[in-house]
């Protein structure tokens, strides 16, 4: 111990209770206003592709994080990929149950290097593995808002 | 020119789940005299000081201002480094090799048991735009990368429990952890599941405690100690934060900090040269992956290791002796720190019941935990 008195009862006062209230807007920046205008107006992905180190970005990135080139070509990249890694989560933030288990996957987009971590919607614990092709279902679009939340989730494709 | 940098004194308060009785602040101020007393100097003899620390897990804006004076920088050189303990022995080891400075103090703490809500607070490091509108924890990421290491290696669910019951048990050995235990895998796969394939005790639970050590170039630390400890080899390293473009079954940041730090020490063959390693096992499969990592055995072959009983206390190369964070607590940046704190306890012949026999080089590696990619590794001898 650092103090030669220690504590022996737990009624006495020990601390003080605080938080942190302080508030922030975060800017989409130019590669993602592109990006959730696509989703919001149009319900696609785009991409950013850098030639030179033969990445397609998916979010995009205005700038290529290898070689740092300026990157400003948008290429629709579609809205079909497949689960690259998938998890089944139990818990809300604060340490309760959610009211069902959610599939979070990470969804590869087809022809791209990068791709959206979201929920599998319609395709259960048994039927989800890596390597499952699945589509991006959006909110209508009269409700979409411009986020990442206006993908319900991912479902099977429809062929 | 200065040729080699040495820690000469270290100093801990231990590990505990919590500490209502003192400030991290006094937390500090004990490892801080501990350190000293074990080099055998006064602080005011000490060149420069740095606290590796991060304002959110303080609970301050500026944080940095609030460290000087428990472990004796008032008036000194003092900065903070925004990372772990071993990124700030980094920066200590090069501003000896600079020459400016014959010693340089290094502390590391977590107060853990102040956040009342750390899952939020680690949640709140997630890219506010793309992930965080998701709520979901961040074992959650820990879990994504679980699944497809377990996929891309062959790994069992068994296998990461085996991880758990081997560091708890080696716990038991350590007075100074928090967490040790008896259990089986079968305790491990049915505790409750947290975020498939992770469940509760594959993730490591949060301690308090302040870890301080005392680093000296050559000729200072051989006037100083009997038993200096070297250091070797240092490497850090950062992938991308962008978690759409990450690779998900490979530790990337670990196996280009490990390639640094190798190089650094003339390190060709490491499973061949380290004798023992305190390395990441924030949760249970980090262990495996970091192992594969850091070249101490090849992709997919960490489990079954483990289960030869290679890794364990008695092993030929034993991982986290000390109960690693699953049976020591996990201490946000001063992660690193207990790891060194066991290194130079087990290179000096000082680490009592669990004293791994006839050891003279060890590696220490972290990972600055979800949602990071970014991993250090140093590399220390006794000879
Ligand atoms: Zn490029």
């Amino acid at each position: 111990m650092a103090t030669t008195e220690k504590m022996s009862k737990t009624t006495t006062p020990t601390h003080w209770d605080a938080d942190i209230p302080v508030n922030y807007v975060y800017t989409y920046g130019l590669a993602g206003e592109a990006f959730f205008r696509a989703i919001k107006d149009r319900g696609t992905f785009l991409g950013t592709r850098c030639d030179a180190c033969d990445i397609t970005y998916v979010p995009p990135k205005a700038y290529c994080d290898r070689c740092l080139e300026a990157l400003d070509k948008y290429i629709d990249v579609g809205t079909v990929g497949y689960v690259d890694t998938f998890t089944v989560s139990f818990k809300n933030m604060d340490g309760s149950e959610k009211p069902r288990p959610r599939i979070l996957a990470m969804i590869k987009i087809e022809g791209t290097d990068g791709g959206i971590i979201h929920y599998l919607d319609g395709i259960s614990i048994e039927e989800v593995a890596l390597g499952l092709p699945v589509q991006a279902i959006f909110k209508p679009k009269a409700q979409r808002k411009g986020g990442i939340e206006d993908i319900i989730g991912f479902g099977p494709v429809k062929r | 020119m200065i040729k080699r940098v040495a820690i000469v004194g270290i100093g801990t308060t231990g590990f505990r789940p919590i500490t209502p009785d003192v400030s991290y602040r006094e937390l500090i101020f004990e490892a801080a005299r501990k350190a000293y007393t074990d080099a055998g100097i006064e602080p005011s003899e000490i060149g420069g000081f740095i606290t590796a620390a991060e304002d959110f897990l303080e609970g301050y804006s500026i944080c940095d201002e609030y460290c000087p004076d428990q472990i004796g920088a008032v008036l000194k050189p003092t900065q903070t480094i925004p990372g772990d303990f071993i990124q700030a022995l980094a920066t200590g080891y090069m501003m000896i090799m600079t020459g400016a400075f014959k010693t340089v103090a290094i502390e590391a703490h977590s107060k853990a048991s102040n956040v009342k809500n750390i899952d939020e607070l680690m949640g709140f490091a997630f890219d506010p735009v793309y992930n965080r509108p998701l709520r979901e924890t961040p074992h959650a990421i820990a879990g994504l990368e679980m699944t497809r290491y377990m996929f891309e290696t062959c790994t069992s669910a068994e296998q990461c429990a085996r991880v758990v019951v081997k560091n708890k048990g080696n716990a038991m050995r350590n007075p100074y952890a928090a967490f040790g235990a008896d259990i089986a895998e079968k305790d491990v796969l049915n505790s409750d599941p947290i975020s498939l394939p992770l469940h509760r005790l594959d993730i490591a639970p949060h301690a308090d405690g302040a870890v301080v050590a005392v680093l000296a170039d050559g000729e200072t630390a051989l006037a100083l100690s009997e038993t200096p400890i070297w250091i070797e080899g240092l490497g850090w390293c950062t992938d991308t934060p962008t978690l759409e473009m990450r690779d998900w079954g490979e530790a990337a940041y670990a196996r280009l900090a490990a390639e640094m730090a190798y190089k650094m020490a003339g390190i060709a063959n490491p499973a061949g040269m380290i004798d023992f390693a305190e390395i990441n096992d924030e949760y249970s499969f980090k262990e495996l992956q970091h192992m594969e990592a850091l070249k101490l055995c090849r992709p997919g072959e960490a489990g079954h290791l483990l289960e030869s009983g290679a890794t364990s206390y008695a092993g030929d190369i034993p991982i986290n002796v000390s109960g690693g964070a699953l049976g020591v607590g996990h201490l946000f940046e001063a992660s690193g720190a207990h790891k060194i704190l066991e290194l130079v306890e087990q290179l000096r012949g000082e680490a009592g019941a669990r004293q791994i026999p006839d050891v003279n080089i060890g590696l220490a590696q972290v990972w600055r935990g979800v949602p990071t990619a970014t991993g250090a590794v140093a590399i220390l001898s006794n000879m």
